[in-house]
C-alpha cells in the first residue's frame, strides 16, 4: 500500500514539474529571418509523388514565416526561396502566387512580385486574375512614364480571358485611353459596349464620344473598324447612342 | 478455387479482428481530422490542404497495414503450427499463399476505401463541393499497396517478418522513385551503371505511374487510358511475385 502511495506521489510530482516547467518557459526568441530552404529540384527528384504535399507543408511554413516577421523585424530574407519552392513544386497553386506577390511587396521586392505573377500566368494561362494583378502591380509600382501603358496591356489581356468580371474590360479601356493607345482604346470600349450592362454601355458611349473624331465622316470610318466586334443590332444601337443615326 | 476463397475469407476475418488494424484506422482518421485544423491556418486553402495531407495519411497508414500485417501473415501460421493442420488437408501451398494474399487485399480494400470515403465526405463538407477524384486517388493508392503486399508476402516466405516489413517499405519507396532510376539509365556514363540502373528500373514496380495525388489538387492531368494500362502492368507484376512466392514456399521445409 505504502509503495503504491509513494508511486502515486512521485507521479503527481513529476507531472506537476513537467507542466510547471513547460508553462513557465520564456516565449520563443525572435525567429531567424534566414532559414534553410532546399532547392525545388531536390524535392522534384526525391519525392515526385508527394511534391504537392511538400509544397503545401512549405506553404504553411511560408505563411508562418511571413506573419512572424511582419509582426517583428520586417525582414523577409527567405521569403522568395520559400515561394519559389512552393510554386515550382505546385505550379497551379494559384493562391501561393497571389498571396506571395503581396508578401513580396512587403519585403520591398515588387520586381520579384511581378516576376512571380508572370510565372503564375505562364503556368495558369486561362486564369484572368494573373494579368489583372499584373496590371494592378504595373500601375501601382511601375515607372511613371510606362505604368499606364503596361497596366493597359495586362488589363487588356485579362479582359480577353473567360470568367473575368465586367469591370475588367472597362478598366482596360480606360487605361488604354489614358495611355494614348487610341485605336486599342476604341476597340476595347466597343467590346465593353457589346458585352456590358446598361452602366457599362453608358460609360462606353461617353468614352467613345470623347475618343472618336469630331468630323462625322471620320467618326463613321473609325466606328466601321469595330463593326465586326458586335451584332448588327448592337452596332446600330451604338450609332444611335452616339447620335449618328443609321449612318 | 473454393479452397483459395476459404483461406482468403478466413484471413480477412482474422485481420479485421486484429486490434492493431482498428488502432491504425482510428489514427488515420485522426490524421485526416488534423488536416482540417491545418486547413484553418492555410489562408483559405482548407480544401486543398485536406485533400493533400489526407491522401498522404491514407497512403502511409495503408502502407503500415500492408507491410506489417503482410509480413506476419505466413509466419503466424507457422508459429502457431496451424499450418500443419491446413496442409494435412487437400490444400496446396500455392493456394495457401494466394488465399492469404487475397484475404489481406480484401482487408486493405476495406481500410483504404474506408479512409478514402471519410476523406471524401470531410473534403465535401469543407470545400462545399464533392471531389470524386479523391476516391479514384484512394483506389490507385490501394493498387500500389496491393503490389507492396505481394512483395512483402514474397519476402516473408524467405526471411523474418521484421526484415520482410523493412524490405516491403523499401520497395514502396523505390517504386515512388522509378522515374529517377530511369533517368540514371539515360544519364549514366558507365555502361555498368546504365545496365544496373536498367535492371533496377525493370525489377522495381513503377508505383509512381499510378499516382494521381498531384492531379487531385489540380496539378497534372490524369490520363485514364494510360492509367488503365499501368494498373494492368501492376496486376501482372503481382502475379509474377505471387508465383515466385508460391515457388519458394513450396520448397520450404517446416
Amino acid at each position: 500500500m505504502r509503495r503504491r502511495v509513494a508511486l502515486a506521489a512521485l507521479l503527481v510530482v513529476c507531472v506537476a514539474a513537467v507542466l510547471a516547467y513547460q508553462s513557465s518557459r520564456p516565449a520563443a526568441s525572435g525567429a531567424d529571418a534566414r532559414v534553410f530552404v532546399p532547392s525545388p529540384r531536390f524535392y522534384l527528384d526525391l519525392s515526385p509523388s508527394f511534391r504537392t504535399s511538400v509544397a503545401d507543408a512549405y506553404w504553411l511554413q511560408t505563411i508562418q514565416y511571413y506573419g512572424e516577421h511582419l509582426r517583428s523585424d520586417n525582414r523577409f530574407d527567405s521569403l522568395w526561396p520559400m515561394l519559389d519552392l512552393v510554386t515550382t513544386l505546385s505550379p497551379r497553386f494559384e493562391q501561393a502566387y497571389f498571396t506571395g506577390a503581396f508578401a513580396l511587396i512587403d519585403a520591398g521586392r515588387p520586381d520579384r512580385a511581378y516576376g512571380l505573377l508572370k510565372r503564375g500566368m505562364a503556368a495558369n494561362p486561362a486564369e484572368w486574375r494573373f494579368p489583372a494583378y499584373l496590371g494592378f502591380f504595373a500601375y501601382t509600382f511601375g515607372s511613371e512614364e510606362l505604368k499606364e501603358k503596361w497596366a493597359a496591356h495586362w488589363y487588356a489581356k485579362a479582359a480577353a480571358l473567360p470568367g473575368r468580371p465586367a469591370y475588367v474590360p472597362r478598366l482596360a479601356a480606360a487605361l488604354l485611353t489614358k495611355s494614348g493607345a487610341r485605336d486599342k482604346a476604341i476597340a476595347m470600349w466597343a467590346s465593353v459596349y457589346a458585352e456590358g450592362d446598361k452602366y457599362s454601355r453608358e460609360k462606353a458611349v461617353k468614352a467613345l464620344g470623347a475618343l472618336l473624331a469630331t468630323d462625322a465622316q471620320e467618326r463613321a470610318k473609325e466606328l466601321a473598324s469595330v463593326r465586326t466586334m458586335m451584332s448588327p443590332q448592337a452596332y446600330f444601337q451604338l450609332l444611335q447612342d452616339l447620335g449618328m443615326g443609321s449612318s | 478455387m473454393s479452397r483459395v476463397l476459404t483461406i482468403a475469407l478466413n484471413t480477412f476475418k482474422e485481420t479485421i479482428r486484429d486490434r492493431i488494424l482498428g488502432v491504425i484506422v482510428l489514427f488515420a482518421l485522426a490524421m485526416i481530422v488534423g488536416s482540417v485544423w491545418l486547413g484553418a491556418i492555410s489562408l483559405g486553402q482548407a480544401g486543398r490542404m485536406m485533400q493533400d495531407f489526407g491522401l498522404v495519411a491514407v497512403t502511409l497508414f495503408g502502407l503500415v497495414v500492408a507491410v506489417f500485417v503482410g509480413a506476419s501473415l505466413v509466419r503466424k501460421e507457422i508459429d502457431k503450427r496451424t499450418v500443419f493442420v491446413l496442409f494435412s488437408k487437400p490444400l496446396g501451398r500455392s493456394e495457401f499463399i494466394v488465399g492469404k494474399f487475397l484475404g489481406l487485399c480484401a482487408t486493405l480494400f476495406v481500410v483504404t476505401m474506408g479512409m478514402g470515403v471519410f476523406l471524401f465526405v470531410a473534403v465535401w463538407y469543407v470545400a462545399k463541393s464533392p471531389q470524386p477524384d479523391l476516391l479514384l486517388a484512394c483506389l490507385l493508392i490501394y493498387v500500389q499497396l496491393v503490389v507492396v503486399v505481394a512483395v512483402t508476402v514474397l519476402f516473408s516466405t524467405v526471411t523474418s517478418p521484421t526484415l520482410a516489413s523493412v524490405l516491403g517499405v523499401c520497395v514502396f519507396i523505390a517504386g515512388q522513385l522509378s522515374s529517377n532510376v530511369l533517368s540514371l539509365t539515360r544519364l549514366g556514363h558507365s555502361p555498368f551503371v546504365k545496365a544496373a540502373s536498367w535492371v533496377v528500373f525493370v525489377v522495381v514496380p513503377n508505383l509512381s505511374a499510378v499516382d494521381i495525388k498531384a492531379a487531385v489538387v489540380g496539378e497534372q492531368v490524369s490520363r485514364p487510358a494510360t492509367l488503365g494500362l499501368w494498373v494492368g502492368y501492376l496486376a501482372a507484376y503481382c502475379v509474377v511475385v505471387l508465383l515466385l512466392a508460391s515457388f519458394v514456399f513450396r520448397r520450404k521445409e517446416f
